[in-house]
């Protein structure tokens, strides 16, 4: 078995253009040294029914051996609010905040765990705590410099996704208090409870350390902050003051969303409400305690006083006053850059891999990458054809486990699931950080997804989804020798219009999912401009994203209202926090990919792929040129790498009810689809028998073609499973005759005449 | 927070539907009779007699039989000794030692009925 994992890395930044430099960063537990080499990749598929793994050597300046160490990824989201003057100068104190715990029971399956709400510890752990103990009991913690420790413990259990007010507070004359009070205290779910206990009197508190929310400092490694004890909920209002006041007064300073600074008591009182789009934290009081968030928590979160009057927080930001913070965020592994690569001006853009081998930790062959893509220098392309690496789409399935964790995998897929290596160390490894598919380990979804971390999923020999599969289409473009740029769609987000404008043809390929309304302007203004555009996938243009504006390759994906989802978001939680934009599919936002591309996604089929039947449509003269050389009656596809045929796995349908142009002719479908074809649930409006494509002519793949404003044009073929059979019986068949013949077409400037 | 229950598989699988068995024998991949799809669907979602996978040795040639853990973070269980050059043989495989742990009954025999 090749050992994929003993060493792992990744590059910054994600894409390079030519001329720039280029970071590895690499760590390996077992290995001291590997074997390293700069390949491009064109087909990073090993299944030998296939052409293989097609990789070129570069011999690039960074080739050789090179020694490994170990750097380690430290999961876990919080803020840090850096040691301010009056924390320092505190005797008595108050902390007061809402809470809706979302593992309160961690402890139980995870022995002993800790959740941290709030802390100020100094290294060597004297300070205060307030967090939930392994019996799921908040408890406040107070450890004075000298080693005497006070803890008052509520007597109730919380319960989880219940809200809170949590009040603690330390009195220098020797006691502390603990009041729990539910907001919603019947029938069973209440919590309420009131501790207190003695305590070290006069306790002088650390002049130097933090004040966090959702984990406690444990140290610090290479300027940054290691924490322990995470918590999984969300904070909201949470408040700092100088006296040890009642339950009530605190409950009153927490209520108040906009708290007057000019209250002598509050020391600080955090707005997570504000900046909502950022990592920042922002604080309300005369202190102006701002602090940090880490590893990407998620923002835009309801509040305890979220009723429901606003679903936007645009509309009313003061009901979005939560941070829901996860013990398995992880944005950013922050591992030291190893070496790093000039990548030479002369080099095609491609997708590229830094090849990794050597003898992995249990003897087998190691054969390990780091993905990452040259683009072509901005503003010069060096090819009429641009290929998309849907990066988006590589982000939001980066190192998913969703075979692993959720049930429905092997019904969905009528059979049993074929894990890779990398399936069995994401299994155990889930420091990685997951995917936007992914459920966090308190059951809430994963909503941001970083490239600061290895993604096993995007590079050679990863599992056959995404990127393995569009680097099929490499494959045949290299194999028929068209010349290509790859450009991403961070660029296409960043540079819009503009970028895809050089190219006489852009090739969208197996699976262009998660699209920015950014993304969407630069294909729209494209395809009127005149530009010519081959969508060789399915399920494409489907979900809307945001990309995060501070940050490079990292976005964000909410799941509500419909759509295939494998969790669905919390209510009033729609709205991505970097734009304020409502999330979810494309077609709810009023641009339904069958617009902008004439298909769009109608139905998964995983068991088994089905082929084409040309319709009386493709003997139009106008879209002669799609069916050259291919025959009335020929099934076209009816064989491929993925389940046997080239229509499968995600299909896209035209709909003129969703957009699907006048104009658009639609020559040829797969609409024998079988019992394994479901429909997404955008497809049917209430339930009922003969939903899936035995019985559903609806769940099908279909082959369009539009002519678009100044002589563009729109070919889509509606399925993942396409490209995967771009190189059955040697390159020719009628999957590759069909795709040149349009390719060819669309690369002579002449413009299609008769629409 | 909608959830995928485990438990939410019930169809009622007769024991004594061994025409079943000879079905799914002859045709593990499929497509299948409406009653075998629904005795697959409860094996599959359900996960009673283990989640089982397979784990690629050799793509596209060879696969060892393997057990997702009860908990996440946990190892995914291999059995080393159960190695299979067809997916068809292991899908076989593990109905046998789904339709005993749901039924109670063992069915002997490989794919073609002889003695494995």
């Amino acid at each position: 078995m090749v050992d994929t994992n003993s060493v792992l890395g990744y590059a910054t930044p994600l894409i390079v253009s030519p001329g720039e430099r280029v970071r590895f960063h690499l760590s390996s537990r077992s290995m001291t040294e590997c074997g390293v080499e700069v390949v491009r990749v064109r087909c990073g598929d090993p299944d030998p029914a296939g052409p293989g793994l097609r990789l070129h050597a570069m011999n690039s300046a960074v080739d050789g051996r090179r020694p490994l160490r170990f750097q380690p990824i430290r999961p876990g989201s919080f803020a840090l609010v850096p040691n301010r003057l009056p924390f320092g100068t505190l005797s008595s104190f108050g902390f007061a905040c809402f809470l809706w715990p979302t593992w309160p029971a961690k402890g139980e399956s995870e022995r002993g765990a800790i959740q941290t709400v709030a802390a100020r510890v100094a290294n060597g752990g004297a300070g205060w705590r307030l967090e939930i103990g392994p019996d799921a009991r908040l408890r406040f913690v107070v450890a004075a410099a000298g080693g005497r420790t006070a803890t008052a413990i509520a007597e109730e259990p919380l319960r989880e996704r219940e809200w809170v007010f949590v009040a603690a507070r330390y009195d220098a004359g020797g006691a502390m208090l603990l009041d729990v009070v539910s907001l919603d205290p019947q029938a069973g779910r209440d919590a309420t409870s009131s501790a207190g206990t003695s305590a070290p009197g006069g306790v002088i508190w650390s002049g130097s350390a933090p004040l966090t929310f959702g984990a406690r400092q444990a140290g610090e490694e290479r300027g940054r902050p290691v924490t322990a004890d995470h918590f999984n909920g969300k904070i909201d209002r949470p408040r700092l003051v100088s006296a040890a006041l009642p339950a009530g007064e605190l409950r009153g300073l927490c209520e108040a969303v906009d708290p007057r600074p000019g209250d002598p008591r509050i020391v600080g009182a955090w707005d997570f409400a504000h900046g909502i789009g950022t990592d920042r934290v922002h604080d309300r009081s005369a202190n102006r305690l701002d602090g940090q968030l880490h590893n990407l928590p998620a923002r835009g979160a309801t509040g305890a006083n979220w009723d429901g009057s606003a679903v936007s927080w645009q509309a009313r930001p003061e009901h979005y006053g939560a941070v829901h913070f996860h013990d398995d965020d992880m944005a950013d592994a922050g591992w030291e850059p190893d070496f790093a690569l000039e990548v030479p001006p002369d080099w095609p853009s491609g997708f590229y891999a830094l090849r990794l081998t050597g003898t992995g930790a249990g003897g087998d062959p190691m054969d390990s990458f780091v993905g990452f893509f040259v683009r072509a220098p901005l503003g010069q392309a060096r090819a009429p054809v641009a290929f998309v690496a849907s990066t988006a789409t590589f982000l939001a399935y980066a190192n998913s486990a969703l075979r692993l964790d959720q049930v429905h995998a092997e019904s969905m897929l009528e059979g049993l699931m074929q894990l890779s290596r990398d399936d069995c160390y994401i299994a155990e490894h889930r420091e990685l950080g997951l995917s936007t598919y992914d459920t966090h380990s308190d059951g809430s979804g994963w909503i941001y997804s970083t490239a600061l971390r290895p993604i096993l999923s995007m590079r050679p020999r990863a599992n056959s989804f995404n990127y393995v599969n569009d680097t099929h289409v490499l494959d045949w473009l290299e194999e028929k020798g068209f010349a290509y740029d790859v450009i991403a769609d961070d660029d296409i987000h960043r540079e819009g219009a503009a970028l895809l404008g050089q190219y006489r043809c852009v090739i969208t390929g197996t699976h262009p999912e998660y699209y920015s309304r950014e993304m969407c302007d630069a294909f729209d203004a494209y395809q009127r401009g005149g530009g010519r555009h081959m969508y060789l996938g399915g399920n494409g243009f489907y979900w809307r994203i945001a990309w995060n504006p501070a940050l490079p390759s990292a976005i964000e994906v909410r799941r509500d209202v419909s759509g295939v989802r494998t969790w669905e978001g919390e209510p009033g939680e729609a709205h991505h926090s970097y734009t304020g934009e409502f999330a979810g599919l494309w077609r709810q936002n009023g641009r339904p990919p069958q617009r902008l591309v004439g298909v769009g996604f109608d139905a998964q089929v995983f068991d088994r792929s089905a082929w084409y039947r040309r319709l009386p449509e493709s003997h139009d003269p106008r879209v002669a040129f799609i069916f050259e050389g291919v025959g009335a009656d020929e099934r076209i596809g009816d064989f491929g790498l993925r389940n046997g045929g080239a229509a499968g796995l995600e299909i896209d349908r035209a709909e003129p009810t969703l957009g699907s142009p006048p104009h658009l002719l639609r020559v040829a479908t797969a609409d024998r689809i079988g019992y394994g074809g479901l429909p997404s649930p955008e497809e049917f409006r209430t339930s009922h028998r003969g939903l899936d494509g035995e019985q559903n002519a609806n769940v099908r793949a279909d082959m369009v073609f539009f002519p678009t404003a100044a002589g563009g044009g729109v070919f889509a073929t509606g399925s993942i499973a396409w490209a995967c059979a771009l190189s059955c019986r040697g390159y020719d068949n009628n999957v590759s005759r069909i795709t040149e013949n349009v390719l060819r077409r669309f690369l002579d400037p002449a413009p299609f005449a008769g629409f | 927070m909608l959830v995928n229950d485990p438990a939410a598989a019930h169809f009622e699988i007769d024991p004594d539907r061994t025409d079943l068995v000879e079905e799914f024998r002859r045709n593990p991949k499929g497509p299948h009779s409406d009653t075998l799809r629904k005795v697959l669907h409860r094996m599959r979602w359900s996960g009673e007699g283990g989640r089982f996978v397979l784990v690629t040795v050799e793509p596209g040639r060879r696969w060892v039989l393997g057990r997702l853990p009860e908990r996440r973070g946990r190892p995914v269980e291999l059995f080393h000794n159960q190695t299979f050059d067809d997916p068809a043989d292991a899908e076989w495989h593990v109905f046998k030692v789904r339709w005993q742990a749901i039924t109670g009954r063992a069915i002997a025999g490989g794919r073609s009925g002889e003695p494995d």
